[in-house]
């Protein structure tokens, strides 16, 4: 059985069907990881005992297999009430596992800002907060943007793990229609070309604000 | 308050700092008054620095006291906070903020921290960015000025606080000397205008046009105070003498 390529871009419209799906797991995930991530890191700045709970808890996420978070927050979190969809459990445990990547590549983006621009705005009296987000982030963001995009994509490539709580993302879907034609050749590369496109279009992103960040400060 | 802390901007009383330790101040008093110009100086490693940074609580020290307008730094949050804002501070390295515009370097505190609104900061800003004579470059980025006109908006930035007192760290020493003239000029126009100052500089004519007291430092003490004049003429202390024939050569 040959690749069918009208059959192919017969499966097309099915497959995409699920595009809003997969971004919107992907999008909200991304957010989620990258704002836990960026908690985490400045909760392990403040140092002392907390800190190093929070190092302890950055590692350990890191050093957990994806599913694992999966499973747990989708079948244990209901042994103690909670009870969440799986589509909620998909995004939150993303966005956890991710988040302990995120807050590494965060701490290199703070690590590189010299210690004069934390000092500067202590001693003209802003307050901590506003210190990280007005003077600490956005440098960090300079820093940071490639190695945050590359996480992004790998994001969306985590996608299909959804597939074990069967939420309907692109892969799943394809793999529907591979299962009720006998099919498989064409509806899993019109799914890996999907999320080849969609990756090239973050990248292409990322690089568009890498550029932006580099130019209004002109350094 | 009695009339001598009304007069009296900084009071440093038996300032002891250790980093580990290291004894890095050792039994500093110094009182400025208020209009005072104060120049510090001595070798490299000696404190100035420390001492400057204590003032403005960027250090925290271990014994005595340093009140700032009858405020105790260091007592608790609320008081340094409050002691802090009086002090505005000029680093050797700018530490300008790189992805700010000039203009927005000097109303970010003015928005965040005294509440003002975008077209009041922008203007109060503009003042002072006058004054230090640079009004032209508002929308440019730090890193399109050159290392005295970066020097020029820190200054600005910190006037934009309405600050009692005005530490300068060095402010010309990471200059190239065609640029250290128009950042003197800036702070000698603050002199003028009866700005108190704490001055760690190695600048001997501007000391002596500027200060009304030079005090030097060595090993973490206060070596010699005196007024520059006499200072540069005549040190008494032998490390004094033998720091001034260092800068000389
Ligand atoms: N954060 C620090 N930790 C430990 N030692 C320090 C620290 N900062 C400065 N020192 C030491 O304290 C001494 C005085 O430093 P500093 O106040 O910067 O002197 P100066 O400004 O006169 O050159 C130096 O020996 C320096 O190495
Ligand atoms: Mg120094």
């Amino acid at each position: 059985m040959g690749f069918d390529l009208d059959f192919a871009i017969a499966t097309l419209p099915l497959i995409l069907r699920a595009l809003d799906m997969t971004l919107l797991v992907a999008v909200t995930s991304c957010i989620g990881a990258a704002a836990i991530g960026f908690n985490l890191e400045i909760l392990r700045r403040a140092g002392g005992a907390f800190g190093l709970v929070v190092r302890f808890f950055i590692d350990f996420i890191r050093a957990t297999p994806i599913l694992v978070w999966l499973y747990c927050l989708y079948f244990i979190l209901p042994f103690y009430g909670v009870r969440l969809s799986a589509l909620t459990v998909g995004i939150a445990g993303l966005s956890l596992y991710y988040s302990g990547y995120l807050a590494e590549v965060f701490k290199a983006g703070i690590d590189a800002i010299p210690k004069g621009q934390a000092e500067a705005a202590q001693a003209l009296g802003i307050g901590r907060r506003d210190t990280v987000i007005f003077v600490i982030a956005p440098q960090m963001l300079r820093n940071i943007a490639a190695p945050m995009g590359n996480y992004f994509v790998s994001i969306l490539k985590a996608t299909p793990y959804l597939a074990v709580l069967a939420v309907p993302e692109m892969l799943g879907e394809a793999f529907d229609i591979a299962s009720d034609t006998y099919r498989y050749a064409e509806p899993l590369t019109v799914a890996g070309i999907t999320f080849l496109a969609l990756a090239l279009i973050i990248s292409r992103g990322v690089k568009w604000l890498e550029d932006r960040l580099a130019t209004s400060s002109a350094r | 308050m009695d009339q001598s802390d009304k007069d009296t901007v900084v009071r440093i009383d038996a300032l002891q700092k250790w980093y580990g330790a290291f004894h890095v101040l050792k039994d500093i008093s110094l009182t400025v008054p208020r209009g005072a110009r104060i120049v510090i100086c001595g070798p490299s490693g000696s404190g100035k620095s420390s001492l400057i940074r204590c003032v403005n609580g960027l250090e925290a020290y271990q014994q005595g006291t340093i009140d700032l307008e009858g405020v105790r730094l260091g007592e608790n949050a609320a008081q340094t906070t409050l002691a802090r804002r009086k002090t505005g501070m000029v680093f050797q390295s700018f530490n300008l903020f790189p992805h700010l515009t000039v203009l927005a370097n000097c109303t970010l505190a003015l928005r965040r921290v005294s509440g003002m609104a975008r077209g009041e900061a922008d203007e109060l800003a503009s003042q002072y960015l006058e004054k230090v004579r640079i009004p032209e470059q508002a929308h440019k980025y730090p890193g399109q000025l050159s290392g005295g006109q970066q020097q020029r908006v820190a200054i600005a930035r910190a006037l934009c606080m309405n600050p009692r007192l005005m530490l300068f760290d060095e402010p010309t020493s990471a200059l190239d000397p065609e640029m250290i003239k128009e950042v003197l000029d800036v702070i000698t126009g603050l002199a003028k205008d009866g700005m108190t100052m704490l001055c760690v500089t190695h600048e001997m004519g501007f000391a002596r046009e500027v200060a009304d007291e030079v005090v030097f430092m060595d090993h973490g003490s206060i070596v010699e105070k005196a007024p520059p004049d006499q200072f540069f003429s005549q040190p008494c202390h032998p490390r004094a003498r033998e720091f001034l024939n260092t800068l000389l050569h």
